[in-house]
């Protein structure tokens, strides 16, 4: 995994403004992807295409999201665009500007809690900042700010462990967020949720990017879930992974509720339109699966 | 499961029959520990009471086996009168000063080299099978050779020390650092964390759990380094004491000095069982616990 960390100058002003309720808006990159092939090549040698040709447009402060059966090639996406792997052909463009190595100006939230269990939740939020050179106490004044915004003051010495699932969310999302950047990369982050807990955090979400406004990509399995959230719903086929179709929400915004736009009849209409186009997909999978030389699935 | 309302004759019966359930176990639980307390202080007396007993009656032979009356006397006439190299305080200050030199630059090397191949693969690759070898020698052979080398001061026992505590640091360091989740690295990365700043904030703490588990293993070789060191040639202490013990058919001396190891290394441990809990207090409660038995 070796890499250029290629850090702009400007870089070290990212995390150096001072957080006021209405943050400064960072401005917003898009998110271009041209015929983007990604392979994997085992240790055996043998070759995986995890995704083939793949054009994504994402408009600056555009909320996109990506559905598509398991093994499609989403999480491969997102590390192309954070710059975690480089493309096997193909260009990625953020904000104009070709991926190379990990940019700044990035958060990312994970599937799985990416928070430092030996840290307090005040040391896991504080790592962006820290690591951009700010000082400590700039760097815990705004922390605090951003516990106080996303419901975690009286928080900050408490270990992760020590959380309950939504509340180690809500520390990521922080995390993710303080270093106000210019795109939001989300792989599945509400996966491991419950369902109660995921529409909270759903709409803390979007309540959050509402005030900031970066480019998101939010990677789900969860067409509901991806409807009540974006402003664009990609949905890919099964791997090697390519783009099947794209569809615009247009649901009005400030979206609210996340629960009660599911009776909205237009969602109903888009939710309907688009699993049409994903049941293929999600079958498809499914068959791979259910061939598989271990075959206990054929007859169910 | 049938009543919808709970009678509150039936919930106040409940509660005061909670409390005894929980007084009871709590009774329970001293008991248990009064119980195990008790057996480990009869297996001692059976054994050191049996071990008398068998060598009083000449089933066992005390030129041999020794006594543990004699044990203690041969430890109170260290005491008062020291040994043959000097005061006993001295052999036993001598011994530690080389097992601790050889524990404290065992585990900084190990630790280091462990670090630096577990994050970088091609290096790991390379040294892979050298690392085999040196791992399969008998590392105490390398005694001999460094008394050869160094002469019969404090350098030779420290380095066998050194040796022998390197591999087992090391080995830990290495899974360690490769155990490491690869999400808490990528989070870090896309943070904007430069690679000494990932390797200070996140590698090193996460491999921190195995180099320190690591730890109770290596200091008990850094003591059978520099015992062994002293039994290969020294002018002084408790490996020299052992080994004239032995060829002055003194069975006494070497239970008498083992003991004092013991008491050594269990400080030892007790230090280094605090130092854990300090360094990994962000640990949940129950992985303490466990790693204390």
């Amino acid at each position: 995994m070796v890499s250029t960390l290629a850090r702009p100058a400007d870089a070290k002003t990212a995390g150096g403004g001072n957080a006021r309720t209405p943050v400064p808006a960072a401005p917003a990159a898009n998110i271009e992807l041209t015929g983007v092939t990604k392979r994997f090549v085992s240790p055996t040698g043998s070759l995986l295409t995890a995704i083939r040709d793949v054009d994504l447009h994402i408009e600056p402060g555009q909320f996109c999201a990506i559905v598509g059966p398991t093994g499609c090639g989403k999480s491969t996406t997102l590390s192309l665009v954070s710059g975690l792997a480089r493309p096997s052909a193909g260009s990625v463009r953020v904000g104009g500007q070709e991926v190379h190595g990990i940019a700044t100006g990035m958060g990312f939230m994970f599937q799985a809690d990416a928070l430092l269990p030996w840290k307090t939740v005040l040391g896991n939020v504080a790592m962006g900042p820290r690591f951009q050179g700010v000082s400590k106490k700039e760097a815990q004044r705004e922390v605090r700010e951003w516990l106080r915004r996303v419901g975690l003051s009286g928080f900050e010495d408490h270990h992760p462990h020590q959380l309950s699932g939504g509340m180690r969310k809500r520390t990521s999302l922080a995390a993710a967020l303080i270093n106000k950047p210019s795109i939001l990369l989300m792989d599945e982050p509400f996966g491991a949720l419950d369902v109660q807990t995921k529409a909270i955090m759903s709409n803390e979400l979007l309540g959050l990017w509402e005030e900031t406004r970066p480019s998101v990509i939010f990677i789900t399995h969860d067409l509901e879930e991806a409807v009540a959230l974006a402003d664009k719903v990609v949905v890919m086929t099964v791997g090697p992974g390519t783009v099947k179709g794209v569809f615009d929400i247009d649901l009005p915004r400030p979206r609210g509720a996340v629960q009660e736009i599911r009776f909205d009849p237009r969602f109903l209409e888009l939710h309907h339109q688009i699993w049409d186009l994903l049941r293929e997909e999600v079958q498809r999978a499914y068959e791979r699966t259910a061939t598989a030389p271990n075959n206990d699935g054929g007859s169910r | 499961m049938s009543a919808l309302s709970i009678n509150p004759e039936l919930s106040s019966v409940s509660a005061s029959d909670e409390a005894t359930i929980a007084a009871r176990a709590r009774k329970r639980a001293r008991q248990r520990k009064l119980a195990i307390w008790g057996a480990r202080v009869f297996l001692a007396v059976l054994i050191v009471g049996g071990w008398q007993l068998l060598t009083d009656a000449k089933v066992v032979d005390k030129f041999f086996w020794g006594q543990p009356s004699g044990i203690v006397t041969q430890l109170r006439d260290w005491i008062n009168h020291g040994t043959q190299y000097g005061s006993i305080w001295l052999q036993i200050w001598v011994t530690m000063k080389e097992a601790l030199l050889g524990f404290v630059v065992g585990v900084a090397a190990g630790v280091v080299v462990g670090v630096a191949l577990g994050q970088n693969r091609f290096l790991a690759d390379v040294l892979q099978p050298y690392i085999k070898v040196l791992n399969a020698i008998p590392r105490i052979v390398l005694g001999a050779l460094f008394t050869v080398a160094l002469g019969l001061g404090t350098s030779s026992k420290a380095l066998l020390a050194a040796v022998l505590v390197f591999f087992v640091v090391f080995f830990n360091a290495y899974q360690g650092v490769r155990e490491v989740d690869q999400n808490l690295i990528n989070n870090a990365r896309v943070l904007g964390a430069s690679r000494m700043q990932v390797t200070r904030n996140v590698v090193m703490p996460s491999a921190l759990t195995w180099i320190i588990a690591s730890l109770h293993v290596a200091f008990g070789f850094a003591i059978i380094g520099a015992i062994v060191g002293e039994f290969l040639g020294s002018q002084k202490g408790l490996g020299l004491v052992i080994a004239t013990s032995q060829n002055n058919f003194n069975p006494n001396g070497v239970f008498a000095a083992m003991l004092i190891i013991a008491v050594v290394a269990l400080t030892a441990e007790g230090i280094i069982g605090w130092l854990e809990r300090r360094l990994l207090s962000w640990r949940p409660p129950s992985t303490i616990e466990a790693g204390a038995i």
